[in-house]
């Protein structure tokens, strides 16, 4: 009973607020689908449930890194680039043959990396606020791919990274497996590490941190870097997906991914917010959008519902205390529900 | 620029910087392309200049409260579908439109600010849901970009009035003027106070969900300008206007000093960065560089101006100005 992790599993009793946030965002998503199959029984086979977990496994990969950035109170814009440049380079170093992925694979991601150092290096030496510098950083990088590449990439994706995508073990999709090794990594990193506590930290107070001598730079520097890296792989498995890239094709992901934070619980100013939550909000915008792909409607209907939906989403998570604080009071005795109720950032 | 946390001297307006590069860059331009300085060079950058420059001023409202707002490419591509189908329908449907993109502004605003406000919601993320239903409803007005704008707001908004003034020159002196006025107003003051600690507003009296609920309604307004002088410019209807015109927004506010942790800047510093964005890609293209040097320039002067905006601070700060560090917003005692 000693580690938040079992014990979250153990009793609901003791349920960290921001777990009970992300398992009812899943909820929501599961509920929607339910939905869906009602309306419409040809939705909801096993295989289109399987879609929906591949293709959310993009967003899910690139909100991890948002998520680190946002939970510093910073922000990144140049996500959308990143993925596109990643997708770009892969197919142009390997041009369709395996062997070239040993090194293109690495040349690949150390140059996302790269670039977020870069965004990291202005945030926290020149001291520009992160929506510039990201935004900036992607805009003159995308120029840049834009130089070399002239737009598209006429080459195709070497075929380990498209078979990646579409084969199984054991009968279950390996993406899904992806999936689930992402979450309990980047889970454990986030929450289970001193490193990771310390962004919180961060987070939560600047001034704070800096009187107890947290490395506020080199943490900056390195959340950065990996918000780089994690939209770099999943720009790689996103033009392995569709095996070949072009120059905007990770654009559409770049809103989501803060979509995907917020619903999840976070806090845009920092301080708050797990992976677990994140990740809840990538499955449900994935989920989302598949459904009203689904939905045989206009592009100006299927933007009002999914534009509608991410704000009703906003206003549950928003309210759930409010929500849940009535069935805690028609609880026996005078147990909570949840340990400390968060308190309303607004004033 | 934050009221009552001044102790001595006038710090230097960080929009001053902005408009130093701005001259800077004019005068490049001016160097590559001489025919800018004539009344028709000069028409046309401010009409070019005018789409942005509206959206800035009416997004740095908003910033200054410390909020975000990202529904401006939403209103401005539903307010410019409404010009390009509503202004040649009826008599007098220039100024019917006008008066309905005014509306829809105010509306997008009002229904933002009671999310932020009453709702409780973090504005960066619901104002991106305000965002996609507009460009839905733009979608849904006009499937495909065309349409067709009165003639009359075409002519006249993008021409000079008394054979001198450019139309737009003249609206972005009212904006100007209206945001000097302003911010003389106990609002104008409020909107700082807000944006600097919200929690010593109130605590001082100042209603501050009233305040950011005025604020977003103003800024949807003038997004809906911005989409009618978007009409006036075009002379047609486009529903998907691109979303890296958010981001030139964003840049011209920052651009041009204002602070996205809030309590800081102004509306004239964002008209600036809207003029340096807007000279930058005429310079550009004035020297025919590849589109791929427009990008990396683009992304390059932001970081640049950032900094001037930077050493303003720094400059600022030796006069003794407390002014909030960027998102650690303490409570700062007066």
């Amino acid at each position: 009973m000693n580690d938040t992790g079992t014990r979250s599993l153990v009793s609901f009793a003791t349920l960290k607020p921001e777990t009970l946030t992300a398992l009812l965002v899943l909820l929501a998503a599961t509920l929607m689908m339910l939905v869906m199959k009602v309306l419409n029984p040809a939705f909801g086979s096993v295989q289109q449930i399987a879609a929906i977990l591949t293709t959310s496994i993009f967003l899910v990969v690139a909100s991890y890194g948002q998520g680190l950035v946002i939970l510093l109170g910073g922000i990144d814009l140049s996500i959308g680039v990143v993925m596109s440049i990643a997708g770009m380079m892969i197919a142009g170093l390997t041009n369709g043959s395996n062997e070239a992925l040993t090194w293109a694979l690495p040349v690949t991601l150390a140059s996302c990396v790269a670039i977020g150092l870069l965004n990291g290096l202005g945030v926290a030496f020149l001291k520009i606020p992160p929506f510039i510098m990201t935004l900036a950083v992607g805009t003159a990088f995308f120029g840049v791919a834009l130089g070399v590449t002239a737009g598209s990439s006429q080459r195709t994706v070497a075929p380990a990274l498209q078979v990646l995508m579409s084969a199984r073990i054991g009968g279950i999709p390996i993406p899904t497996v992806l999936i689930g090794c992402f979450l309990v990594a980047g889970s454990l990193l986030q929450s289970h590490t001193t490193e990771g506590r310390k962004l919180y930290a961060i987070g939560s107070s600047m001034a704070a941190a800096r009187v107890v001598g947290l490395p506020i730079e080199a943490l900056t520097i390195a959340a950065y870097g990996v918000s780089g890296l994690c939209a770099g792989i999943s720009g790689l498995l996103l033009a392995g997906y569709s095996s070949s890239a072009t120059l905007d094709m990770g654009d559409p992901f770049l809103m989501p991914t803060i979509a995907a934070v917020v619903i999840g619980g976070a806090c845009v100013t920092g301080g708050r917010g797990l992976y677990f939550g994140t990740f809840a909000g990538a499955i449900f915008l994935s989920a989302l959008s598949t459904i009203i792909t689904v939905l045989s409607l206009s592009q100006g209907w299927r933007n009002i519902i999914q534009g509608g939906i991410i704000i009703i989403a906003l206003i549950v998570q928003s309210k759930q205390w409010y929500l849940l604080s009535i069935v805690n009071r028609r609880l026996p005795g005078k147990r909570s529900l949840y340990g400390v109720l968060p308190q309303n950032s607004e004033s | 620029m934050s009221q009552g946390t001044r102790e001595k001297g006038r710090p230097i307006p960080s929009s001053a910087f902005a408009a130093l590069l701005y001259v800077i860059m004019f005068v490049i331009y001016l160097l590559n392309s001489p025919s800018a300085i004539t009344l028709a060079g000069i028409t046309d950058l401010l009409n070019n200049t005018i789409v942005l420059a509206l959206a800035s001023a009416g997004l740095t409202l908003v910033i200054l409260t410390a909020e975000l707002d990202l529904s401006s490419v939403g209103v401005i591509a539903v307010t410019n579908v409404i010009v390009a189908t509503v202004s040649t329908k009826f008599p007098g449907g220039a100024f019917i439109s006008l008066v309905l993109v005014c509306l829809v502004g105010l509306l997008v605003g009002l229904i933002n600010g009671w999310l932020v406000t009453f709702l409780g919601l973090q504005s960066l993320a619901c104002t991106l849901g305000t965002m996609i239903v507009c460009q839905g409803i733009a979608l849904l007005i006009l499937e495909a970009p065309g349409g067709e704008v009165a003639a009359f707001i075409m002519n006249r908004l993008t021409d000079t009035l008394f054979g001198f003034m450019p139309v737009a020159g003249l609206i972005l002196l009212l904006v100007i003027t209206g945001w000097l006025l302003f911010r003389r107003t106990r609002l104008g003051i409020a909107i700082y106070a807000v944006g600097t600690d919200a929690v010593a507003a109130r605590l001082t009296g100042l209603n501050v969900k009233r305040t950011k609920w005025i604020v977003f309604s103003l800024a949807g307004m003038a997004y809906g300008l911005a989409g009618y002088m978007l009409g006036a410019q075009t002379g047609t209807g486009d529903p998907r206007i691109s979303n890296s015109f958010l981001l030139y927004v964003f840049a011209a506010v920052a651009i041009g000093g204002t602070s996205l942790g809030g309590g800081r800047g102004g509306v004239i510093g964002s008209v600036v960065g809207a003029g340096i964005l807007t000279v930058m890609q005429k310079l550009l293209f004035a020297v025919g560089v590849a589109e791929f040097y427009t990008n990396i320039f683009n992304g390059v002067i932001m970081v640049v101006a950032i900094l001037f905006g930077n050493l303003s601070a720094i400059l600022s700060l030796r006069q003794r100005v407390i002014t909030p560090r960027y998102r650690d917003r303490q409570f700062v005692p007066h």
